[in-house]
């Protein structure tokens, strides 16, 4: 049977142990030196990529224990941004909006040390992970910029000199994401175009995560975004977003949320199986990586292990099933 | 001649000193059992009572309480109405802040009090006028996740409406004379706009001060019909995104407007030049009586001190058109 078929992999950050979450906290006010910091974000990352590959997952992704929020992250290393003040995003949630306050450029590489330091650990192949452009602009303040369009494409040049360095440094797979694309449906041509100048040239395997929001009110046209794979949310969406593509085909490979990740309870390996099935009616087997919705950072470390266990053993069983049909 | 200021929706519940995060400090304390619900209830008052005098110290005419109790525009009621439960997490249209959409699983009842404690509580503390705030039915309506009861939009929307009207008349029973119907989705749909109308109607109360506030999307597709809504005043924002609205303000001859000028989803602060400069323009169209000024949605969406920051420019753009024109 093709080792290939059903490729499972995670959308890209997992919780952060209880001792990384002190030290983070203690770094932040000055009481842990940055050195201290590293060393206990690269044991947790090690301890990571030991649980994806006790669980079974294809294809890795270091987590993202040195990020705290995905475009921050971004921020803090670009020249032009400012880290703005604290925003509520949900509940009891904040976080620092990144403004835009000047010209932007990127005075050296953000996560290549990173990718290589995690791809040193396993022999299965980790995911170089970036925030795409238009997702950089919109959970920013542009104060800079004339136009949000100005913006994107500045960022793009960016992202896509981010995104050459990774695949230099061995990257096979290059995930982009876009999770804000939907927020101005009437802005996906701005998207696009951003996102063009970022995979042009690339020869990795490109992905772009996409998640809340009204994907309906992108689709079709977001398959003239010029990535590989489109990896989204639909266990928390019921799966809607499938009968969208029987009026107008899904023409890329599709990376299927199957598991919810904003529910602490963990779905049957059954549930998640009938997931992977829904996804098969439209996507070849080839072409379709069963996976957890979303990030899996808001979720505790056990749980996130049980929600990828779910994912692979899910895969396990239509894996199976397909093996029995003859060809 | 004095142009009036105003504020929408939430203001920031924190900042970003950490003398300015008690109510962070308390909601995670109250999450992991170390504090009992009155001593958070004291700290949401406490943040209250210190909104409405940063709101106010900064000159502003009409003050609100900040929803600082308010997890998201729909929070209180989905929590409050029986027929409604809090559901799944959903993006709040196009900002990066998300809301808990509503799940109608039965018919929605209210006593019409889910504001008053609130209401009451913020009346002892503003020295300024105080008004009072709810999600339009549409709004309601179109972000709930699912709906067990109703058969149709139609129908869900005006049982929200009865639902609104009843807080309407606990709000008016409790003292409030002005309330904002925060609708968005009346511009973000704008195809829905007769049923907004429709559920308009059953709420309308020529007693109240009611301000129909749309925000994010421009208004430009309904202004005329949003002339014929019986409300008092209509919110318009004229800065998130292009719009005509603008050069067409005298679209409403009778009603107030209340114009979205300071722009509360960017950092990026106007001068009080430049927000003199959009009243100006808007007093062309509508007299200074009819117009208020305010920000374009909830300053929380923006930094505590850029939040308090906009509204000093916002105040003092309204005192450079008062001084500057002379009468004729």
């Amino acid at each position: 049977m093709n080792d290939n078929l059903l490729l499972t992999t995670t959308v890209g950050s997992f919780g952060k142990p209880d001792y990384l979450t002190k030290a983070r906290a203690q770094a932040a006010r000055g009481k842990l030196g940055a050195t201290e910091l590293e060393e206990l974000e690269r044991k947790a990352t090690a301890e990571w990529i030991r649980r994806q590959e006790d669980i079974g997952l294809d294809v890795l992704v270091d987590g993202e224990m040195y990020r705290g929020d995905m475009v921050a992250y971004f921020a803090e290393r670009l020249e032009g941004f400012r880290l703005g003040g604290l925003v509520r995003s949900y509940g009891n949630r904040y976080y620092h909006k990144p403004v835009i306050a000047g010209k932007v450029s990127r005075p050296k590489a953000m996560t290549v040390s990173w990718f290589e330091y995690t791809q040193s650990l396993t022999s299965k192949p980790v995911k170089g992970m970036l925030t795409g452009p238009y997702t950089l602009l919109d959970w920013s303040y542009n104060e800079a910029y004339p136009t949000r369009r100005d913006a994107a494409l500045a960022l793009a040049e960016i992202v896509r000199d981010e995104a050459r360095d990774l695949e230099r440094a061995g990257a096979k797979y290059i995930q982009i994401d876009e999770p804000a694309i939907h927020a101005r449906p009437e802005e996906i041509e701005i998207a696009i175009e951003a996102m063009g100048i970022v995979t042009a040239g690339l020869s990795a395997k490109t992905i772009s995560h996409i998640c809340y929001g009204d994907f309906a009110a992108i689709y079709p046209q977001v398959l003239d975004l010029p990535v590989d794979q489109l990896d989204l949310a639909m266990a928390n969406y019921g799966y809607r977003w499938l009968d969208l593509f029987d009026r107008n085909p899904f023409t890329k490979e599709l990376a299927i949320g199957i598991v919810d990740v904003h529910v602490h309870e963990t779905e049957s390996v059954e549930v998640a199986a009938e997931g992977i099935r829904k996804g098969l009616r439209y996507v070849s087997a080839d072409k379709l990586w069963p996976h957890p919705d979303c990030g899996l950072k808001t979720r505790t470390i056990e749980e996130s292990v049980e929600k990828c266990t779910a994912v692979v053993e899910a895969t396990k069983v239509v894996r199976k099933e397909l093996a029995k049909v003859p060809a | 001649m004095t142009i009036k200021t105003t504020v929408i929706g939430a203001y920031p519940k924190i900042g970003d000193g950490p003398d300015a995060q008690e109510l962070r400090r308390a909601l995670h304390r109250h999450d992991r059992g170390e504090i009992p619900d009155a001593d958070l209830g004291k700290v949401f008052d406490e943040v209250t009572r210190a909104t409405i005098g940063e709101i106010e110290s900064a000159g502003v005419d009409v003050t609100n309480d900040g929803q600082i109790r308010w997890d998201d525009l729909l929070s209180p009621f989905a929590h409050a109405w029986s027929g409604v439960e809090p559901g799944p997490l959903e993006r709040f249209y196009d900002n990066n802040t998300y809301f808990r959409q509503p799940v109608i699983d039965g018919r929605i009842v209210t006593d019409g009090r889910s504001l008053v404690r609130d209401y009451t509580f913020a009346a002892g503390v503003a020295k300024t006028k105080l008004k009072a705030a709810i999600p339009g039915p549409l709004t309601f309506a179109t972000l709930a996740a699912r709906d067990e009861q109703y058969g149709s939009l139609e129908e869900r929307v005006l049982a929200i409406a009865d639902a609104t009207a009843r807080e309407i008349a606990g709000l008016k029973a409790a003292g409030a004379t002005m309330i904002d119907i925060e609708d968005p989705a009346v511009v973000a749909l704008p195809q829905h706009i007769e049923l907004a109308r429709e559920a308009y109607g059953r709420f309308a109360d020529p007693d109240l001060a009611l301000t129909l506030v749309t925000y994010f999307f421009p208004a430009d597709a309904v202004l005329e019909s949003l002339a014929s809504f019986p409300v008092a005043a209509i919110g318009i924002d004229v800065r998130s995104r292009d719009t005509t609205a603008f050069d067409r303000l005298d679209a409403f001859r009778t009603q107030s407007i209340l114009l979205g000028v300071v722009d509360a989803r960017n950092t990026r602060l106007e001068t009080a030049d430049e927000v003199a400069r959009y009243t100006e323009r808007a007093l062309k169209l509508v007299p200074q009586e009819r117009l208020t000024l305010a920000p374009t949605t909830s300053l929380e969406y923006l930094p505590r001190d850029v939040a308090r920051a906009k509204l000093s420019a916002l105040v003092e753009g309204a005192r450079l058109v008062a001084g500057e024109k002379v009468p004729a």
